[in-house]
């Protein structure tokens, strides 16, 4: 090995694994159902190239190991498909060849393998002979036909000089794999008259100069090819698996044949192969116009047909013999030069340049960058058109050259997730069970250094994923799932960011299981785990020393992988977020920027220097004057702002980073405000100038200004000077933020307030002294129309608008308030959509909108159109109900089944049932008004926000008796929850009542479709009442 | 180091400049350039010695104040100032000095262990001293000031 250097050697380690996994792709496409040709030869070329390479470094063991595994192989030569435990057993054989390649000592047994694999040797071994008996038998029958110009071949072989020789194998060699590439195509479908013409010309040109050079045998074959390509070349005929195989086979001859006279020798043997070869090809052309005319069927090919092959093979023959060779090789020229030139281009596509290599370039790339800057200002200043057109164009040039270099570190992702076919195949017969994986955007590209480091994390999540996500096939049919499990990697580009999923369709996260682990872990404590969100429970996977595999397996589960996983991505700057839904499967979501070396960052100025802040760390920039209604205020001391109701830390940089001593006064300034991202909390910084987001490269900082934490690097701007870049959590820990609530708290307190308080009303003026107000969720738009462009039908006013009609009603009539005596210039119209139509509300003036947490009265005078009150500390505001106004006014044939409400009351006072309602509902307002309505009747009422959440709420919750539920809701609407529900079998009968604000019939039918019992348009008190009534009854009835 | 030695074992070869009244030496290998006053950029919240960041054609390079190093007093001509930068690891560094001497063959016979007396805040910057004519000739131990800027505690790699 000493001959070699150490160059040398890691060059060819390099080559080696790509070589095994080359192999090892294909063998795992032929597993899963790929062409057996394309993989064979594949894998051939994989194993053979790594042995004569180990041979060629004296990596002498594993030469021997490669050579052992190629034996074995090759017995599969003329096979059409390698059994799985073979698979199993090569697969098994590359692994040990990376560790042999690696220095490891191996032992492998080539003999024992597997169990199963003697039988299935013996079983697989005798066809192989069988066939190689036939392959005999025919050669038998075709040798005494008379062959000419066998053995004077091999003379006019060595009398080419050996240049001439040389420069003519290697034309061969690119014709074979340019024909073979061509032939591949045609074989996966993907072909068109040029392919075929082009394929055709390659042959042609290969009969040209193997006669040329008088290699009659070589000749011989191309030339049988050509012809077997006759019809399909002129449209006639489609080419057929067994024309295509003839073809494959003919090249591997051919390329055998190169081989030979490559080493000068001339085997005889060839004498007897190629005229089956040549008679193969004829047979299978012959057949190929049989399949055009669809009367026979395929038969074996029998002695007879063999008999009748050999008159056609005299034909064929014949016809050869008159073939003008002279022409041919004339002809072949211009179809040469063009084969070589397509295959330079494949040959140059790749090359192999060291990493160290390119981040010079980087750097050098960046001086190049301010030259040029300092070449653009001075250009600026002198009246040179010359030099300034120059310098324009250096410009451009090296805009150019930038942006090609940061193409140079860019890998696809598929380079990794590709590995992971293997990873999920190993598994999934390890752990027993069917697993599918389906990787999309493979070619989603990414730094090289960022695709090393998501590499193990990914390994850890789908090896997860397979081992606690993917349930065993029973299991799965049990739960009426599809007995294969699929897991899905996703990447793709989303806003300057890379985008990794991993979804399964496993049995998905259980809160309450990931607690208990959690509490038994002494991760969390019980008291903590009762204000557990269900974010935070799937948080707690990320928990170091947690692992939720109730048993340790070797797969996954000892307790490191997640952690791990989430620090790793958290290292490289990206974020992982975990979803699922107990019993449907887990969804990981990985996030990281396209490339370390270069970010989008926000310059902003603080005392004298200039600072970034990546972009992603940004969440927005406020501008504070005096003028704006929020200022920065100071509590105890510390500067807090107000954004959209809470509290932010503020952080002033100029404090924290002892760049200007003293609190100063924000009151009668601008202040410019950064609002950062920490992970788990967002803070604000004050900075002085906030400027430009430019895309910065970053350069590490020695250790000990990085031991500050502040600084995550430096970066070099466009004008040469030098700005830090912050390190966002550790501002935050500096200024001793992070204590304060998190992320996951806030949101979990913007959900109880929702629940409990806020309601956003729009303000609107009418002809009363009272300020009316109608919920805002009912507005689809609010409009001002001119009062000229109204049309009238009758005395209904209307209006056109987008394409439509829109009639209009005005709320001051349906009121029963004073009427406008004058019409004004221009009406206020509130668009509302009932039953899938616009109505226009018309309104005097739209005021504006406001949230309360007041709860709404029953109106002091039932009236209709008129919901309830809300008194606030000065003044009362009527709430309007927009869908009776329009129903009043219109008429409106009512779409709701009609129920006897009197009888359903009387039911209901008679104790009818007093049972639990879950209510369904993402809105505030109805949520309120519809949980008041039904708790006034004695009923008791659990809400959700969401279909997600109901189903959540079912499963952990008995007793639920009836579901109420709005359609339109996020995360899961009301179908999709609807049909969860109804596969369960528990809930298959419970009576679910759908109440939406989209009632028009494609939605009743959907709705009716997904299971619900009955559909109601919002909101009518007694007909919901009626209906929940009218539900009890006929369940009961049912029961 | 072994470029130096090897050429005659006796005489080893050192950049010279001045901090404050001293003088120091380098050993010349180790100078990638000796360059004038550049623009400093300062780094908040890092120790005084830290100047800052310089631009080294496209190369950041972290500024150190000799003088602050070595816990005198605050330099206060600064427009004189030159730098002298060296290379360690892939590690930038500018060293500011008050003014360049000359490059000087020294006579390892020479060389002595730094005496006691020297303030230990000094000392340990100084790998001995060079009897010269008339003058000390302190030699600075670069690899010293490297390790000042990567303290243990942050050796950290992977996990």
């Amino acid at each position: 090995m000493s001959s070699f250097s150490q160059e040398e050697i890691e060059e060819f380690k390099v080559e080696a694994q790509e070589l095994m996994d080359m192999s090892e792709k294909s063998l795992l496409a032929l597993d899963q159902g790929g062409e057996f040709k394309t993989c064979f030869d594949s894998i051939f070329r994989g194993l053979h190239n790594l042995k004569g390479g180990a041979g060629m470094m004296e990596f002498l063991e594993l030469q021997a190991h490669t050579h052992e595994l190629e034996t074995i192989f090759m017995s599969f030569k003329e096979k059409t498909s390698i059994p799985k435990n073979y698979i199993n057993f090569f697969l098994r054989g590359i692994d040990a060849a990376r560790s042999i390649l690696e220095g490891g000592k191996v032992e492998f047994d080539f003999t024992v393998k597997d169990e199963a694999l003697s039988e299935a040797k013996a079983e697989e071994v005798a066809p192989v002979k069988e066939e190689v008996k036939k392959e005999e038998t025919k050669v038998s029958l075709v040798t005494p036909e008379p062959v000419e110009a066998l053995v004077e071949k091999a003379s006019s072989g060595y009398s080419i000089p050996d240049e001439v020789m040389a420069e003519f194998l290697a034309e061969v060699e690119e014709i074979i794999e340019s024909i073979s590439q061509k032939l591949q195509k045609i074989e996966n479908k993907n072909y068109d008259r040029e392919l075929v013409d082009n394929l055709y010309r390659d042959v042609h040109s290969l009969k040209g100069s193997a006669y040329l050079f008088s290699f009659h045998k070589m000749g011989d074959i191309a030339h049988a090819m050509e012809s077997s390509l006759e019809g399909v070349r002129n449209g006639t005929h489609l080419p057929n698996e067994r024309l295509l195989d003839c073809l494959f086979k003919s090249l591997r001859v051919l390329e055998a044949l190169a081989g030979k006279m490559k080493k000068k020798e001339c085997d005889e043997a060839f004498a007897k192969v190629v005229p089956v070869v040549v008679k193969a090809l004829a047979f299978a052309a012959e057949k190929l116009e049989k399949v055009e005319v669809p009367v026979t069927e395929e038969p074996a090919l029998t002695e007879a047909m063999v008999n009748e092959l050999a008159d056609l093979i005299e034909e064929g023959e014949a016809l050869k013999e008159e073939t003008p060779k002279i022409e041919e090789a004339v002809m072949s020229i211009p179809a040469q030069t063009s084969v070589v030139k397509e295959k330079e281009t494949e040959g140059l596509s790749s090359i192999r340049v060291p990493v160290a290599l390119l981040d010079n370039l980087m750097t050098l790339m960046g001086e190049m960058v301010l030259v040029r800057n300092q070449v653009l200002q001075y250009s600026n200043r002198t009246e040179d058109l010359e030099f300034s057109s120059m310098s324009k164009r250096l410009n451009v040039v090296t805009s150019e050259i930038q942006e090609e270099m940061m193409k140079t570190r860019m890998q696809p992702i598929g380079n990794v997730l590709e590995k992971f076919n293997r990873v999920v195949r190993d598994l999934s017969h390890d752990l027993k069970k069917n697993i599918n994986l389906v990787i999309q955007g493979a070619e989603t590209e990414l730094d090289k250094s960022l695709l090393e480091a998501v590499k193990d994390p990914l390994t850890h999540i789908v090896r997860n994923s397979c081992d606690h996500g993917i349930e065993l096939p029973e299991v799965r049919k049990q739960c009426g799932k599809n007995d294969t499990g699929t897991i899905i990697i996703k990447s793709y580009h989303e806003g300057g960011q890379v985008v990794i999923e991993i979804t399964d369709d496993g049995k998905g996260l259980h809160k309450d299981q990931l607690i208990k682990k959690a509490i038994e872990k002494g991760i969390i404590n019980q008291a903590q785990a009762a204000g557990l969100t269900d974010k935070e429970a799937y948080d707690l996977i990320f928990a170091p020393g947690f692992s939720t595999a109730a048993q340790i397996t070797n797969v996954s589960g000892r307790g490191v992988g997640m952690d791990v996983v989430r620090t790793n991505i958290e290292k490289i700057g990206g974020t992982v977020e975990l979803s699922g839904k107990a019993g449907a499967g887990t969804s990981i979501k990985i996030k990281i920027p396209l490339t370390l070396a270069i970010v989008p960052a926000l310059i902003v100025k603080c005392g004298k220097g200039t600072f970034a802040i990546p972009q992603v760390k940004i969440e927005e920039l406020v501008r504070v004057d005096p003028e704006s209604e929020n200022k920065i205020e100071m509590l105890h001391g510390a500067p807090v702002f107000r954004l959209r109701g809470d509290i932010l830390p503020l952080v002033d940089l100029n404090n924290v980073l002892g760049l200007q001593d003293g609190t100063e006064s924000y009151k009668d300034k601008v202040s410019n405000i950064a609002i950062l991202n920490a992970e788990t909390f967002s803070f604000g910084v004050i900075v002085d100038e906030i400027q430009d987001t430019v895309d910065i490269v970053v350069k590490p900082l020695n250790r000990l200004l990085k031991s500050l934490q502040v600084y995550a690097g430096a970066t070099i701007l466009g004008d040469g000077s030098i700005s830090l870049i912050f390190d966002v959590v550790g501002i935050s820990k500096l200024a001793q933020l992070g204590q304060a609530k998190d992320k996951a708290a806030k949101v979990e307190e913007d959900k109880q307030r929702k629940l409990n308080d806020m309601q956003e009303l729009l303000l609107i003026s009418l002809n009363s002294p009272t300020k009316h107000a109608l919920a805002l969720n009912y507005v689809q738009r609010l409009e001002e129309f001119e009062e000229k462009e109204i049309e009238y039908s009758g005395d209904q006013r209307a209006i056109r608008y987008r394409g439509n009609i829109l009639p209009l009603v005005s709320v001051n009539e349906q009121l029963g308030y004073e009427l406008n005596r004058e019409r004004k210039e221009t009406v206020a119209v509130v668009v509302i959509e009932r039953a899938g139509k616009l109505f226009g509300v018309e309104v005097n003036e739209i005021l504006d909108t406001f949230s309360t947490s007041i709860e709404l009265k029953e109106p002091i005078k039932k009236h209709h159109g008129i919901f309830g009150n809300i008194n606030t500390d000065e003044e009362l505001i009527v709430v309007i109900d927009p869908y009776e106004v329009i129903s009043r006014a219109f008429d409106l044939e009512d779409m709701d089944p009609k129920f006897d409400v009197k009888e359903a009351a009387k039911s209901i006072a008679l104790g009818d049932k007093s049972g639990t309602i879950l209510l369904v509902e993402d809105t505030v307002y109805f949520r309120k008004a519809i949980k008041a309505v039904l708790e006034k009747r004695g009923y008791t009422v659990v809400l959700a926000q969401d279909g997600q959440e109901a189903l959540e709420i079912l499963n952990k919750e008995n007793g639920i008796d009836l579901i109420v539920s709005d359609i339109e809701m996020p995360r899961m609407n009301g179908f999709q929850m609807a049909k969860e529900i109804r596969k369960h079998p528990a809930y298959a009968k419970i009576p679910m009542l759908a109440v939406s604000s989209k009632a028009d019939k494609d939605y009743r039918r959907e709705g009716m479709n997904s299971g619900f019992d009955m559909y109601l348009e919002k909101l009518k008190p007694e007909v919901l009442l009626a209906a929940i009534s009218e539900l009890w009854k006929e369940e009961r009835k049912a029961a | 180091m072994s470029g130096v030695e090897n050429q005659a074992h006796k005489v080893e070869q050192l950049t010279t400049f001045y901090v404050g009244h001293e003088l120091f030496g380098i050993e010349v290998m180790k100078v990638q350039e000796v360059t004038g006053n550049p623009h400093v950029v300062p780094v908040p919240l890092a120790p005084e010695f830290v100047r800052g960041l310089v631009n080294l054609r496209g190369q950041i390079a972290t500024a150190v104040g000799l003088s602050e190093l070595f816990a005198q007093k605050k330099n206060e001509n600064k427009k004189e100032e030159m730098s002298v930068v060296c290379k360690s690891e892939g590690n930038l560094i500018s060293l500011v000095v008050d003014s360049i001497g000359d490059v000087v063959e020294v006579d390892r016979h020479k060389f002595e262990k730094t005496p006691d007396t020297v303030p230990q805040t000094l000392r340990r910057f100084v790998k001995g001293v060079y009897k010269m004519d008339g003058v000390l000739l302190s030699v600075l131990d670069i690899e010293t000031i490297f390790k000042e800027l990567s303290p243990i505690s942050e050796a950290s790699g992977r996990n």
